[in-house]
C-alpha cells in the first residue's frame, strides 16, 4: 500500500514525470534486453563462435 | 381452387390479465358486445340489426357455393362444455428484496494498490511500445547505412613497422592522399611546445594525434585542395606549392592562405598487430 502510493505520487501523478520516466524506462529496457539476448546467444552458441575458437588458429597473436 | 377452400381465421384472444374499474375483464381484441348477425330477411321482425354486426355484403355470416362451404363467421360461438384451466404466468415473481450477487470476492482490497497497478500497466505498455518503436526506427535507418562489406572496402590498412622514425608515408584512402608521419621525439616536443592558442585554427597537438609518434592526416590543403609537400615549408612540416600555405609538424596551418589545419581522418591504431586502420 505504501509502496503503491509512493509509486503513484512520485512517478505517475505528474505527466511531465510519467512520460520521461517511460522513455527512460524504454532506454534502459532496450539496453537490458540487448544484453540479455546477447548473453543468451553466446551461451547457446558457446564453442562455435569465432571469438571462442580464435585461440585454436591464431596462436601468435595470443602470445605476443 | 382457393375460392373453394374454407377461410378459417382464428384469433387467439389474450388471457385476461387486468380488470377495468367497472369490473369488466379487459380483453382488447374481444368484442363482448357482439351479437349474432341477423338473418338476411329483415322486414321489421326479428332481432334488430346492430351496427356492429358485419353486413352481408362484407362477407359476414355464412356463404356457400355450389362447391361447398366458402366461409362461415361465428360471432358467438357455442359455449364449450369442456373445462380448460388456464395458468397465467404473465409476470415475474415478486420478491421481498432484489437479490444482488455478492461481488465482494471480486472487489480489490485496496484502491491505491488498484490505481498503482493500473498505472504501472499503462507505463509498462508505454515502455514496451517506445522500445519497439525505437528498434523499428533504428532498424529502418540502418538499411540506409553502408553495409559491412562496403565499409570494409573503404578501410585502408597500413603496417606501421615499415615506416621508420622521421619518415613520411603517403597512401591512398578513398581516393585521397593520407599523410602518415612517424615523428621523432624532437618533433613531438616541438609540436607540443607551440603556443597553439595564438594559431589561426587553434588546436593542441594532443587533439590531433592518438599516439604522439604517429601523425595521420588527410593530405589535402584546406585552402583549395592541392596536395602539400612533406618536410618542407618554414615550420618543418608541410608546404603547399599552389598558394604557399605552410603547415607545422602537427599539420596546423601557420602561414599562407590556408584557413584550417589539415584534416584528421578517422583511424584506429592496432597496438597488438602494429597496424594502422584508416576509415
Amino acid at each position: 500500500m505504501a509502496f503503491a502510493n509512493a509509486f503513484y505520487n512520485t512517478i505517475v501523478k505528474r505527466n511531465s514525470v510519467f512520460v520521461p520516466a517511460i522513455f527512460a524506462g524504454a532506454f534502459a529496457f532496450n539496453i537490458g534486453f540487448d544484453v540479455a539476448v546477447s548473453k543468451f546467444w553466446d551461451h547457446w552458441n558457446r564453442g562455435r563462435q569465432w571469438k571462442d575458437i580464435r585461440g585454436r588458429y591464431i596462436q601468435d597473436a595470443d602470445e605476443s | 381452387m382457393a375460392s373453394s377452400s374454407v377461410v378459417r381465421k382464428a384469433i387467439n384472444v389474450p388471457p385476461t390479465v387486468r380488470t377495468l374499474p367497472s369490473g369488466i375483464p379487459s380483453a382488447p381484441r374481444l368484442n363482448l358486445a357482439a351479437r349474432a348477425p341477423s338473418d338476411g330477411h329483415h322486414h321489421g321482425h326479428g332481432p334488430t340489426l346492430r351496427s356492429d354486426t358485419p353486413s352481408r355484403f362484407t362477407g359476414g355470416g355464412l356463404k356457400t357455393t355450389p362447391a361447398g362451404l366458402l366461409y362461415k363467421t361465428v360471432v358467438s360461438p357455442a359455449v364449450s362444455t369442456q373445462y380448460h384451466q388456464r395458468h397465467i404466468h404473465s409476470s415475474a415473481i415478486a420478491k421481498d428484496a432484489p437479490e444482488v450477487p455478492d461481488y465482494s470476492a471480486y472487489r480489490s482490497r485496496s484502491d491505491s494498490n488498484n490505481r498503482a497497478l493500473s498505472y504501472f500497466m499503462v507505463g509498462s505498455l508505454g515502455v514496451l511500445s517506445a522500445s519497439a518503436a525505437k528498434s523499428t526506427l533504428t532498424g529502418f535507418l540502418e538499411t540506409m547505412a553502408a553495409s559491412a562489406d562496403v565499409l570494409a572496402m573503404a578501410k585502408t590498412e597500413v603496417d606501421l613497422a615499415s615506416i621508420p622514425e622521421g619518415k613520411n608515408v603517403v597512401i591512398k584512402w578513398r581516393g585521397k592522399p593520407v599523410f602518415i608521419r612517424h615523428r621523432t621525439s624532437d618533433e613531438i616536443e616541438e609540436a607540443q611546445s607551440v603556443n597553439w592558442k595564438s594559431l589561426r585554427d587553434p588546436q593542441p597537438d594532443e587533439a590531433r594525434v592518438k599516439k604522439p609518434e604517429w601523425l595521420v592526416m588527410l593530405g589535402v590543403c584546406t585552402h583549395l585542395g592541392c596536395v602539400p609537400i612533406g618536410e618542407a615549408g618554414d615550420y618543418g612540416g608541410w608546404f603547399c606549392p599552389c598558394h604557399g600555405s605552410h603547415y607545422d609538424i602537427s599539420g596546423r596551418a601557420r602561414k599562407g592562405p590556408a584557413p584550417l589545419n589539415l584534416e584528421i581522418p578517422p583511424y584506429e591504431l592496432n597496438e597488438a598487430d602494429n597496424k594502422l586502420v584508416i576509415g
